[in-house]
C-alpha cells in the first residue's frame, strides 16, 4: 500500500562505505580496551594490573588504521583537516572527530608509558615515556574513549534513516558493543601471556558482564524499532545480524563465559581466548549489519512516514 | 588574541542580514512545463542526468540530487468509473525547503553549511570535505553528495542555493523567473507567507476543500524543523507529494540517545570497580 509519490524513498540513501563501519568497531574496541586497562589499573590487583595494561598495546594498535579510515570516506579526503576548523559539538561527527584526534595522542602515550616501564622501551624515547602521567592519562583517556564508543551510534541516529533513527538505543547499543569488543581484546592478550587464573575470571565477569547489557540494550533497540527494524531482521542481513552480531557477538560469548568461570589453567585460557574471538567478529558483524540495512531502510517511503508521523 | 586569529585566518565579518528570502510554490497553477528545471540546470551549470524514462507519468527526473535543486513531479489521480471532477492531474516542482532550523546545517561538522544574509541555507563548496552526514540528516531527502570521481564538482554536497549569487545581484532566482504560471513565487519570506493565507482562502471559497500550506509558521510541520522558507501549496496531504508530516530534526531526540549511551558507559565502569575491586 503505497500512500506517498509512486514508491519513492522520502529520504536519501547514505553515501557512506564499508569504512565507516569499520572505524566504529575499531575506534570502539580501541575504548573498550583502553577503559578496561585503565579499569583495572585503578581497582585491580598488582596481577590484574600488569595483565590488563596488555589493554593499553591493542587501544593504540586499533587506534592506527582509524583516522585513515575516516578520511578515506570523505568525497574530499584531502580537506579532511576542515572537520577540526571548528568547534561544534552539536554535530556529533565533529565531535567525533575532535575527540579521536584527543584520543589517539593519549592512547599512544599510555601504551609508551607501559612499554618504558616494562622495559621494552629504552633510550631517551623510553625516558619521554616515563614522564607521562598515567593517573591524568587513564582517567582522560576514559573519559575521550568513552565518548569515542558513544558517539558512533548516536551519529547514525542523529538522521532521518527510519532504522537508525526510530529506536532511542542505537547509542547504547554501540557503546555496549564497543566496551565488550574493548574488554574482549584485553583478555584474549591476557590469555595467551597466560595471566593468572584469578584475573582471568575477574575478566570473564567483566566480559559477560557487557554482554549481558548487550543483548538487553539489543532486545530494546528491536522492540522500539519494532517494523522498521526489517531490513535487518529479515532478508539479506538476517544471518550477519542473527547469527553474527547476536549469536556469535553476544549469546555464545555469555554462555562460554559462565563456563569459564567454573575452569582453571589452560581450559579457562582456551574458553576465554574462543569467547574472546566470538565477541570481536560479532562487534563487527553488528556495525555491519545496522549499518548497511540502513541504506535499506532509507529507501522504505513507509517507514520514513511512520518515523515522521509520531 | 581572538583578533590576532582572526586576522591570520582571514575571518571577514558577514554581511550585514536581509530580509529572508524565499519560494511561495503554488501547486495549483502549476503545469508540468519543467522549465524551472532547466532553468536551474542552465544558471547553475549542473549536468544533465541521462534520459532514462522511469515510467511514473511525466516524472523522468525522479527526485532531487546533487545536479538536480528542483523536480517536477506528477501526480495521476484518476479513479475508475468516477466523475470528471475526480480525476486530477497534480504537478508540483519540488525544492530544497530552507528550512529555518535546518537538519543539514546542524549536522555539518566543517561548516560548510552556513544560514545566508538571506536566511537561506548554503553550502560554501571550497569547505565542504564531502563527510556526507547531511545527506541522511535531511528530513526532505534534498542534498546529496556529488560522486567521488565524477565529472562535477566531485565529492562535495550539493543543493540548491536560492540562486545565491543572483540574490546578491537583487535578481530573481532562475526558476522563479522562468516560470510561465507564477506557480513558484519569489520574495521576502514574510510577504509571501501572507499571499499564500490569501490564495488559500481563496481556493477554498472555490471549492477546494483538499487545499491547504505546508511549511507555515503555525503548521504542524513547523514543529521542530520550523518554518520552511520555501513553502507550498498543495491540493491533497503532504505525503501524496512525498513530504513527511511531521518532518524531525534530529538534534531535538540527541541529548536523549547520548544520554543512554553514557548509561550504559557508567554501568561498565561500575560493574569493572566492583570485579577488580573485589578482595578474597
Ligand atoms: S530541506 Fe534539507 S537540504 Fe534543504 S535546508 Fe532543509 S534540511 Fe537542508
Ligand atoms: S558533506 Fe559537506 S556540507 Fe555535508 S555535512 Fe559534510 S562537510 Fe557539511
Amino acid at each position: 500500500m503505497s500512500r506517498g509519490y509512486y514508491d519513492y524513498p522520502v529520504v536519501r540513501r547514505p553515501v557512506w562505505t564499508w569504512e565507516v563501519p569499520a572505524y566504529f568497531w575499531l575506534g570502539g574496541m580501541a575504548a573498550g580496551a583502553y577503559v578496561t586497562a585503565s579499569l583495572a589499573q585503578t581497582f585491580g590487583s598488582p596481577d590484574d594490573r600488569r595483565a590488563a595494561a596488555g589493554g593499553y598495546y591493542v587501544a593504540a594498535a586499533a587506534l592506527v588504521p582509524c583516522a585513515p579510515l575516516l578520511i578515506a570516506d570523505l568525497g574530499r579526503p584531502d580537506r579532511f583537516h576542515h572537520m577540526l576548523r571548528i568547534f561544534k559539538p552539536l554535530s556529533p561527527m565533529n565531535l567525533g572527530a575532535w575527540t579521536l584526534t584527543g584520543f589517539t595522542p593519549i592512547a599512544f602515550a599510555r601504551a609508551a608509558s607501559h612499554a618504558a616501564g616494562t622495559g621494552l622501551l629504552r633510550g631517551p624515547l623510553g625516558a619521554l615515556s616515563r614522564l607521562v602521567p598515567t593517573r591524568l592519562a587513564e582517567l582522560a583517556g576514559c573519559v575521550l574513549g568513552l565518548t569515542l564508543a558513544g558517539y558512533s551510534g548516536v551519529l547514525l541516529a542523529a538522521t532521518n534513516i527510519p532504522l537508525w533513527a526510530k529506536s532511542k538505543l542505537l547509542g547504547g547499543l554501540f557503546m555496549a558493543s564497543a566496551l565488550a569488543s574493548g574488554s574482549a581484546a584485553v583478555t584474549l592478550q591476557a590469555a595467551r601471556r597466560g595471566a593468572p587464573d584469578t584475573t582471568l575470571h575477574r575478566l570473564a565477569m567483566l566480559e559477560s558482564a557487557a554482554s549481558a547489557g548487550e543483548i538487553a540494550v539489543l532486545a530494546g533497540y528491536l522492540v522500539q524499532s519494532g517494523r522498521t527494524a526489517r531490513p535487518l531482521t529479515r532478508g539479506r542481513f538476517a544471518a550477519p545480524f542473527w547469527l553474527g552480531a547476536v549469536g556469535a557477538g553476544a549469546v555464545v560469548p555469555f554462555v562460554l563465559h559462565r563456563l569459564a568461570a567454573r575452569r582453571r589453567g589452560r581450559a579457562l585460557q582456551s574458553l576465554s581466548t574462543v569467547a574472546g574471538l566470538c565477541t570481536i567478529a560479532g562487534s563487527l558483524a553488528l556495525r555491519w549489519s545496522i549499518f548497511e540495512a540502513g541504506k535499506i531502510s532509507s529507501e522504505d517511503q513507509g517507514a520514513s512516514f511512520e518515523l515522521s508521523s509520531d | 588574541m581572538i583578533d590576532t586569529y582572526k586576522r591570520l585566518m582571514n575571518v571577514e565579518p558577514p554581511p550585514p542580514a536581509k530580509k529572508p528570502r524565499g519560494f511561495f510554490t503554488d501547486t495549483s497553477l502549476c503545469i508540468g512545463c519543467k522549465a524551472c528545471e532547466v532553468a536551474c540546470k542552465q544558471w547553475n551549470r549542473l549536468p544533465a542526468d541521462g534520459f532514462a524514462m522511469t515510467g511514473n507519468s511525466y516524472d523522468n527526473t525522479g527526485s532531487l540530487g546533487a545536479t538536480t535543486w528542483r523536480h517536477v513531479q506528477f501526480i495521476e489521480q484518476a479513479k475508475a468509473n468516477s466523475s470528471r471532477q475526480d480525476q486530477r492531474w497534480l504537478m508540483m516542482s519540488d525544492v530544497c525547503k530552507h528550512c529555518a532550523n535546518a537538519a543539514c546545517l546542524e549536522a555539518c561538522p566543517t561548516g560548510a553549511l552556513i544560514r545566508t544574509e538571506y536566511d537561506t541555507v548554503y553550502v560554501q563548496q571550497d569547505i565542504c570535505n564531502g563527510c556526507g552526514f547531511c545527506v541522511p540528516a535531511c528530513p526532505f531527502g534534498v542534498i546529496d553528495r556529488a560522486p567521488k570521481h565524477g565529472q562535477f564538482e566531485p565529492g562535495t554536497a550539493h543543493k540548491c542555493t536560492l540562486c545565491y549569487d543572483r540574490l546578491k545581484d537583487d535578481m530573481t532566482p532562475a526558476c522563479a523567473k522562468s516560470c510561465p504560471t507564477a506557480s513558484i513565487q519569489f520574495g521576502d519570506v514574510e510577504e509571501l507567507q501572507q499571499r499564500a493565507r490569501r490564495r488559500l482562502a481563496e481556493l477554498k471559497a472555490r471549492g477546494e476543500t483538499k487545499a491547504e500550506l505546508y511549511g507555515m509558521p503555525e503548521g504542524k510541520e513547523a514543529a521542530e524543523v520550523g518554518p520552511l522558507h520555501a513553502f507550498f501549496l498543495l491540493l491533497d496531504r503532504p505525503q501524496t507529494y512525498n513530504l513527511p508530516e511531521l518532518p524531525r530534526l534530529p538534534r531535538k531526540t540527541m541529548a536523549q540517545r547520548y544520554g543512554w549511551s553514557a548509561a550504559v558507559g557508567v554501568g561498565f565502569a561500575l560493574v569493572g570497580a566492583l570485579v577488580f575491586g573485589r578482595r578474597r
